[in-house]
């Protein structure tokens, strides 16, 4: 079903539009092809917070490489404001798992890489927006030291300053805390959450982790893999603002985990197997 | 897409060099032992004359002949004379070396055909084909050029393109995130990124560039510190020829040390043990 349908006209249309998309490729070293994901059908809306859930190798990142313009579908469309995606653009920025900063720049520089590229955006004042994307993830005072002198937690806070400061209308974040140590990990969800809410920015966010798809996730798209396609769609119905401890004992929160966990556990011991 | 995301290098963070308070015990050591073969030398020679001067001269005759051959205007035409081809040699291999190694490196229809050839190149004895440079180019500065270019311009080209070729994915994703494409991509982000590699390659460079030149000296030269070396050697002037060797290995060290400063300038942020592996 390569036409996109009208029906959800009435709720106003989709900013990300993904119909019937599929990803394959030739493995070279096995010379068989490999299908990443299949028939992969979802409509995200203005604002809405997406966390993507499954277990390593379900495509979630293949998936999330395609919104961003860096992979090619190989076949189906992916709309995005309308129009089809055929490459990156700045209505759309990401955080890398790895943080993929550059490593013989400041932490401002840096943060300007993210608009450096945009010729509206670097007219007067730019100076101010990176200042303000820098105290937003609170890293003020740190502006002159390098990525290597940060923790993993503090350089992830750049990713996401570099991500926001051209204040593209869509966030894509591939496991942005899967690096970060446990205790950083839980502050910086609760202040994913907080941002995001206030910045009211559409959010594609992939995680391996059930809380972390819970707590900040208006709904969850769940992966199953071999080959990578959508499970399920759930949406959470929790109340916002979240904190990590505010729905720890949220009747909704265990009964969404408990499923989750039935779900993905079926599927962590598939691809286990598979493997 | 997960076939690049596989090949994505994650470089781990490591903690910055500890201060080594100990290494002046050592330095101190090193300063002994050296101190004690001078001496153990000087004694054969001099005092014990087991060995005879003129094979071997003691340490304080090479340092009478090292202190006259800095006073000697020869030696620092000859001097100008070494250093003027191995810069002028260096800087075409800089220049060629590094645009050689980031096509080969970033392109992967290069990268198959032209790399093989170049490890091939790299591996074969380039010293042998010295005498054929002299014949081709004349005594003069040309064919010493020509090989401090030839001995230099492979580690260059080989650890630049090592550098280009493990640009992480993820930082080249990151570019392209952001509006960076074609062009300036290898200006952002494959010149910098590979920029710490390359300096490696021309320190290894810049070693072999000035053995070529002393060796073009030395099979047929006109000038320069490899042809005072032969001159003095075939005079039988021993102190002198181990003078010459001393000031040869003072220019090499310096050179590696300017270079090694230059690197830590230029890429502060890149840790020296992780590029260990492509030299």
């Amino acid at each position: 079903m390569t036409t996109t349908s009208i029906e959800r006209n009435e709720a106003g249309a989709p900013l990300i539009s993904v119909r019937d998309l599929s990803v394959s490729y030739d493995v070279a070293r096995t010379g068989k092809r490999l299908t990443a994901i299949e028939g992969v059908d979802l409509d995200v809306h203005e604002g809405e917070f997406i966390t993507v859930l499954g277990p390593s190798g379900c495509g979630k990142t293949t998936f999330m490489n395609v919104v961003a313009g860096l992979v090619k579908p190989t076949t189906g469309t992916v709309l995005v404001g309308g129009s089809p995606v055929t490459g990156p653009g700045p209505d759309r920025a990401v955080v890398f798992q790895d943080y993929a900063l550059l490593p013989w720049r400041t932490v401002f520089d840096n943060v300007k890489f993210g608009l450096e590229m945009q010729k509206e955006l670097k007219g007067a004042g730019w100076r101010e927006r990176v200042q303000e994307a820098i105290e937003l993830v609170g890293l003020a005072g740190f502006e002159q030291s390098y990525p290597r002198e940060l923790s993993g937690g503090m350089q992830q806070r750049v990713g996401l300053a570099r991500a926001i400061v051209a204040e593209p209308r869509i966030l894509l974040m591939d496991e942005p805390l899967g690096a970060v140590d446990a205790l950083t990990r839980e502050v910086m969800r609760d202040e994913i959450e907080k941002l995001m809410a206030a910045t009211g920015k559409t959010v594609l966010f992939i995680t391996h982790s059930i809380e972390e798809a819970i707590l900040l996730g208006d709904r969850i798209v769940v992966f199953k893999s071999h080959p990578g396609a959508i499970k399920e769609i759930i949406e959470t119905g929790l109340e916002r603002p979240r904190s990590e401890r505010s729905i720890q004992h949220d009747p909704r929160f265990l009964e969404l985990r408990d499923h989750l966990w039935d779900a993905l556990q079926g599927e962590a011991t598939a691809a286990a197997v598979s493997k | 897409m997960t076939v690049t995301s596989a090949t994505g290098t994650m470089r781990i963070v490591r903690p910055r060099r500890v201060i080594r308070r100990s290494e002046a015990k050592w330095t101190w050591l090193l300063v002994g032992v050296i101190a004690a073969i001078l001496l153990i030398w000087e004694a054969a020679v001099s005092w014990l004359q087991l060995i005879p001067a003129s094979f071997l001269p003691p340490p304080t005759a090479i340092a009478v002949s090292f202190g006259k051959l800095l006073v000697d205007p020869e030696f620092w035409a000859a001097f100008g004379y070494s250093l003027g081809n191995v810069a002028i040699g260096l800087v075409i291999a800089v220049v060629v070396g590094v645009t050689v190694g980031l096509a080969v490196g970033w392109s992967p229809v290069l990268r198959f055909t032209v790399a093989p050839f170049l490890w091939l190149l790299y591996s074969t004895p380039k010293v042998a084909l010295a005498p054929l440079f002299i014949l081709g180019l004349g005594l003069g500065s040309e064919s010493k050029i020509a090989l401090v270019f030839l001995l230099a311009v492979f580690p260059i080209i080989l650890n630049t393109m090592e550098g280009a070729v493990t640009v992480s994915t993820s930082l080249v994703n990151a570019g392209r995130v952001y509006g960076v494409n074609g062009v300036a991509l290898g200006w952002k982000i494959i010149v910098p990124a590979t920029l710490p590699y390359s300096l490696s390659g021309i320190q290894r460079g810049a070693a072999l560039g000035f053995t070529g030149e002393v060796l073009g000296e030395f099979l047929g030269g006109t000038g320069g510190l490899g042809h005072m070396l032969e001159y003095a050697a075939y005079q039988f002037q021993m102190d002198d020829a181990i003078a010459m060797v001393i000031v040869m290995v003072i220019i090499a060290n310096l050179t590696l040390l300017l270079i090694s400063t230059l690197r830590r300038r230029l890429a502060p942020w890149y840790d020296d043990r992780k590029i260990a592996g492509a030299s």
